[in-house]
């Protein structure tokens, strides 16, 4: 009951932010609530798989830039859908390669993607349209975009959370703890993997349809390693196997970014290093795991 | 540009020189990758530091280049068996083995922005460089600058004699053994942790070296570093994991094949054909080009 309705005045607090807050802290939640999006809908797959996935900013990047194309064709929030269904079929393509691979090499070819992504890019927008970037004109306020991010995060956060529960999830869980046996009691393995893969990669697609609008230019550097990087970070800082430990990853991350980021950058990505350190090797569940000890 | 005899054999020994530095980076990366399974990201900050460190001795000491690697070689040594002490083993020997991969990758992460913004706090973000040993060297009909030759010269010598010692030393035979079977080689009497923190610091020692020489070849910045990270990651997949030989001959592959690249194409394309080949070597021969 409590747990509701807090859950209850966590969603009227959101509904109503943008409309009490000023302009700054207006762009900061939306900012916020973008990884929130972006880490929990990394761990409704990669964290029952165990599959380390670092194509966050390839999926990221292919929603940003599907949005900067088709924003003066088509209404709000249509862009964002056209978003998330490119990074999806994008996923549907990556996955059917990439997902026979375990471990490390998939890790590495998932990372190699953002990059491949932006000279591709890069190579067709020079020699076959001679641009190299994307003026947005007359992009939505801050407003809708909020509410559109919300509307992404809340939808993510629902699937991480339904997930579990159905025999998808179950069925996830068995491919992260031995995917030969899972193979063996009859659960399509690969049909699994690619379609939730291909699930995480639309919300990813969506988040950056989403945020796309707030650069108004926009060129193939969006698909941006590092967002693949913080995404990974936030959800296992987080906790990755529970939809409350990526959530909370990217809002400490996100809130301490944002305060220290501007004034102390070198500082403060050096302090975040070794922060990073300390949670690795003291709190291998993350936050959200000793947040459970302490009640237990 | 018409194909001729003189391009070949500049892409020929172009690629080599290139692919010389790249095998000895990743030979480095192999030793930790390959026994550990511990995917070290900051591997190419080691490069970074490297250089910095041969550019501040160089300009401000005087210190001949070359012989800066007699220094940071054996404090790279020094500081990988620190930090795998500190860092690697706690992780290595604890409960969850099955969380091994992505808490070693999260915490080298961590070892990856320390290193690079200390580098930003002490040397700025400007480029820095020197000239050392620029001296044009015809052969052939093609010009190449002594510095690259030099540069490359030494990588391979230092990759080669590694790749020896691992082959006939006790110790090589021991890391051998554990990469082709872990259990079995701890069950005859090898300790692995101790040749974990050999391994480890070793490879970071490659890295360091590597990069005292690349600092005499381009300018240096605190963001060189991953750049060569995942030219290393590519060479040792290519090359197969744990497979000195064949890391060694898919750093110079590599090497010609980009220098070639960008010879007849640009280097847009370049970037893009290597990671094709990877994709491509991943999805067909996960074990790599020369595999077993």
């Amino acid at each position: 009951m409590a747990a509701r309705l807090a859950l209850a005045g966590l969603g009227a607090a959101l509904l109503a932010a943008p409309h009490a807050l000023p302009a700054y802290h207006r762009s900061l939640a939306l900012a916020i609530l973008a990884d929130v999006a972006l880490a929990v809908s990394w761990a409704f797959f990669s964290g029952p798989t165990r599959y380390l996935s670092l194509a966050t900013g390839a999926f990221f990047g292919a929603g940003a830039y599907t949005t900067a194309v088709v924003l003066a064709r088509l209404p709000w929030p249509l862009p964002v859908l056209a978003a998330a269904a490119v990074a999806a079929v994008m996923a549907l393509l990556v996955g059917t390669l990439a997902l026979r691979l375990r471990g490390p090499y998939f890790a590495v070819f998932t990372f190699g993607l953002a990059e491949l992504a932006k000279h591709t890019l890069i190579w067709y927008e020079t020699s076959v349209t001679g641009t190299v970037g994307r003026l947005m004109l007359a992009p939505p306020g801050t407003i809708t975009l909020y509410y559109t991010v919300l509307g992404v995060a809340a939808l993510a956060v629902t699937t991480a959370v339904w997930l579990p529960r159905s025999r998808w999830g179950i069925a996830l869980i068995g491919i992260g703890a031995d995917e030969e046996r899972a193979e063996t009691l009859g659960i399509d393995t690969t049909r699994i993997k690619i379609g939730v893969f291909a699930l995480s990669a639309a919300f990813m697609g969506a988040v950056g349809g989403a945020m796309a609008p707030r650069w108004t230019y926009l060129d193939p550097q969006v698909f941006n390693p590092l967002v693949s990087f913080q995404t990974v970070i936030m959800a296992l800082l987080g906790g990755a196997t529970t939809v409350i430990g990526p959530a909370l990853g990217a809002v400490f991350l996100g809130l301490l970014s944002e305060t220290l980021l501007v004034q102390f950058r070198y500082l403060y990505m050096l302090s975040l290093g070794l922060v990073l350190i300390v949670v690795v090797l003291l709190l291998p569940a993350g936050l959200s795991g000793l947040l459970r000890k302490r009640r237990a | 540009m018409t194909f001729s005899p003189t391009l070949l054999l500049d892409i020929v020994v172009g690629g080599l020189t290139t692919g010389g530095i790249y095998a000895l980076v990743a030979l480095g990366l192999n030793l930790q990758y390959g026994l550990m399974r511990v995917l070290n990201v900051a591997h190419g900050e080691f490069l970074m530091l490297g250089a910095y460190v041969t550019y501040s001795l160089h300009t401000g000491w005087g210190v001949n280049p070359l012989l800066t690697l007699l220094i940071t070689g054996p404090t790279a040594f020094a500081v990988g068996l620190v930090l795998h002490r500190a860092l690697y083993a706690p992780l290595l020997t604890g409960d969850a083995p099955e969380a091994l991969e992505s808490r070693s990758l999260l915490l080298s992460f961590g070892v990856m922005f320390v290193l690079q913004n200390a580098a930003l706090l002490i040397w700025s973000a400007d480029l820095k460089g020197y000239s050392y040993l620029a001296i044009p060297l015809h052969w052939l009909g093609t010009v190449f600058p002594a510095n690259r030759v030099l540069a490359a010269a030494v990588a391979l010598a230092l990759g080669l004699a590694f790749y020896v010692y691992l082959r006939t030393s006790l110790t090589g035979k021991a890391v051998r053994a554990l990469m082709q079977e872990p259990d079995g080689a701890q069950l005859v009497g090898i300790q692995s942790s101790r040749i974990h923190g050999l391994c480890f610091g070793a490879g970071i020692a490659m890295s360091a070296v590597t990069g005292s020489l690349v600092s005499m070849l381009f300018e240096l910045t605190p963001f060189m570093g991953l750049p060569y990270t995942v030219t290393a990651l590519v060479v040792v997949i290519l090359g197969g994991l744990g497979n000195m030989l064949g890391c060694l001959l898919a750093g110079l592959l590599l090497g010609l094949v980009e220098t070639a690249g960008v010879y007849l194409a640009s280097s847009d394309i370049r970037l893009i054909s290597s990671y094709a080949v990877l994709s491509l070597i991943l999805v067909l021969k996960p074990s790599g080009l020369f595999g077993r």
